[in-house]
């Protein structure tokens, strides 16, 4: 369980904050460390209130890396964060196509 | 909703194993694939496979996808091509992205077989054009026919970058250095070797600082790490490369089993997330099974025969076949399985460092950190033997489960015996006759023939070349030892060519007798 108690302590800059992490939304490891200071200490609440992962990749690129960030700030071991959720659709679809699943044509 | 007995998520050598040993029990197979091509991987994979006769040792990996996708058409699988499944949901329900429309299919069994996507890791300039994946760099070699750029540095020493790094240099680029942040060389020391004999140097312990250039790469510059893989100020380095390959890892693409209600291992040690699996692979909810590197990464021999074993449970859990048929014929694919995750690189050795061979033999120091093994060392193993008459040389120095060389000898004179991982020794009571057979055969290039009484003063070496062009008979050039350093001038007195020897080709070398322990490679610029 993410322990909410735990204090990252103040934010302090690094001269890579600057460095994009997330390429699809263009996020930054600054944004990142950032949110983790703002109280976000789950992988989840990360994508949710920075949109890192939910871009043209869907976090194949930075998942990884993200979390090595996350787990940095909070003093845990990368592998103590619970995955993003898993939810369809896995791959990027138009919406146009999720459109015209009820059936009509020109929907 | 359209439904089939099985569902199959993924066209790489796990997944179609899975629907070609679900299709042969008679069940109804569908395969879904998002990519334009059958494979997976396998059709990116030029090299040869490691292995015994029954893994396909010794077949290059696009040749096992082909006949892979042919045993799939003779048993009647359906494969449906730029297929996306995009979801996985309760009931084994299955939503396809096919063309532009969103189709639901139900599996009464599903088998999960979406591999895994490379690891990234970031630094100054990541994002710069000319930073790709070793994946990309053999997606656009191998598929497509592009050079992925000229000048290349490597970062990641595993079997990946290895490869890549080799199939780089047959491509025609200059492979500039391989880095990796690790202390040894995590890949197979013959895929380390038959880089390093080509003269590209190995830096351990070294990573990227920066990637350099305005809008794409230029060069790159790696420095020193220290156990805490924190920079060692003072021991920077620049290479001017035009690409930086990351071969730094694989992670299961495992979100759709994670969406379907399968308990996950996120366990330290594993490469990402993966489904918690039984030994036939399959998950914590009924009729779902996770194959191949999606349920770890592994190679793609191992992953064809966990596809077949989660083909047979599928068969057994709906009825297809009794269950002790099921039994028995699932224990016959362990038995191969088990095979090949012995020795050095089995998973359970995975992090742990060997100081011996099997066979109590000191590892090669200089393979694990420069990869390459050293003129001092390599006469410690025992494939290395000198003897009158031409003869092989076997520079086999690790525990891989691996034997074709075995077979490969028409007069019995290598032995690698009943253990597969055991290095091959050869039988000086059985008479060499210099067919260079066994010079083809091994996957890792390790096998070269010598005669050391060649002509007097001169000793003949024949190596495995799988460059083009071919040197010529006659052409003179320069002789290369283990590291690429140039040791003496070398004659090209034979090329041998053969469909047995599936483009290995043998190029023997003359060569001053005091060489003939230490050239390996040949370059033809003097």
């Amino acid at each position: 369980m993410t322990d909410r108690t735990k204090d990252p302590g103040m934010f302090v800059p690094e001269p890579d904050d600057d460095r994009i992490i997330c390429r699809c939304e263009e996020i930054t490891k600054g944004e990142i460390r950032r949110a983790v200071h703002a109280g976000m200490f789950t992988l989840t609440e990360i994508r949710r209130f920075l949109r890192t992962g939910m871009g043209l990749c869907q976090g194949q690129t930075c998942g990884g890396m993200v979390r090595q960030i996350v787990a940095k700030e909070l003093q845990v071991p990368p592998d103590t964060l619970e995955p993003a959720t898993a939810r369809a659709p896995m791959r990027p679809v138009e919406m146009w196509v999720l459109a015209r699943e009820g059936g009509e044509e020109d929907a | 909703m359209k439904r089939y007995d099985v569902i199959v998520i993924g066209a790489g050598p796990a997944g179609l194993s899975a629907a070609v040993q679900a299709a042969e029990q008679g069940m109804s197979v569908i395969v879904f694939d998002e990519n334009e091509k059958p494979g997976g991987q396998l059709f990116k994979q030029i090299h040869k496979f490691f292995g015994s006769k029954e893994h396909k040792a010794k077949v290059r990996g696009f040749r096992i996808g082909q006949q892979l996708l042919e045993e799939a058409g003779r048993a009647g699988v359906e494969v449906k091509l730029n297929a996306v499944v995009t979801g996985l949901y309760m009931e084994k329900e299955v939503v396809v992205k096919i063309g532009g429309a969103m189709e639901h299919f139900k599996g009464d069994s599903v088998i999960v077989a979406t591999g895994a996507a490379e690891k990234m890791v970031h630094f100054e300039g990541w994002t710069l054009p000319g930073v790709i994946g070793a994946g990309a760099a053999q997606t656009m070699m191998n598929l497509h026919g592009i050079r992925p750029g000229r000048k290349v540095l490597m970062l990641g020493t595993g079997n990946v970058g290895l490869v890549v790094s080799y199939q780089l240099l047959q491509a025609g680029c200059e492979v500039t250095a391989l880095a990796d942040a690790a202390p040894t060389v995590g890949g197979y020391g013959v895929h380390a070797a038959k880089v390093a004999r080509t003269g590209v140097p190995f830096y351990l312990s070294h990573t990227i600082v920066k990637a350099e250039g305005t809008d794409h790469v230029t060069g790159v510059t790696i420095a020193r790490v220290d156990e805490n893989f924190a920079f060692v100020p003072g021991t920077e380095k620049h290479f001017d490369v035009d690409t930086i390959c990351l071969a730094v890892g694989l992670s299961p693409m495992a979100q759709l089993l994670k969406m379907a209600g399968c308990v996950m291992d996120e366990r330290a040690g594993h490469d990402g997330t993966t489904p918690l699996c039984d030994e036939n692979g399959a998950t914590s909810v009924p009729g779902i099974y996770a194959v191949g590197d999606v349920s770890g990464i592994e190679e793609a021999s191992s992953a064809m025969i966990e596809g077949r074993i989660a083909g047979l449970a599928a068969a057994a859990y709906l009825g297809f076949m009794d269950e002790k048929k099921c039994r028995e014929a699932i224990s016959c694919q362990k038995k191969a399985l088990m095979s090949l995750r012995r020795g050095m690189f089995a998973p359970q050795n995975k992090g742990r460092k060997l100081m011996t061979t099997e066979e109590g033999i000191p590892l090669s120091e200089h393979l694990l950190k420069e990869g390459y093994v050293g003129d001092e060392e390599i006469g410690r193993f025992p494939g290395v033997r000198r003897s009158v008459g031409i003869h092989p040389v076997m520079e086999c120095t690790q525990n891989i489960p691996c034997n074709p060389c075995q077979d490969a000898c028409p007069h019995h004179c290598i032995r690698v015996g009943d253990d597969i991982t055991a290095l091959p020794q050869v039988d000086d009571t059985k008479k060499c006759v210099g067919c260079g057979l066994c010079v083809a055969s091994c996957s890792g290039q390790a096998v070269f023939l010598l005669e050391e009484n060649y002509a007097p003063g001169f000793a003949a070496v024949t190596i495995p070349y799988e460059f083009l062009p071919l040197p010529e008979k006659g052409e003179k050039g320069t002789g290369l030892g283990r590291r690429g350093e140039p040791l003496c001038e070398a004659e090209v007195v034979q090329v041998k060519t053969s469909g047995a020897f599936d483009k290995t080709n043998l190029v023997t070398l003359k060569i001053p007798g005091d060489m003939a322990m230490r050239v390996r490679f040949y370059r033809k610029e003097v």
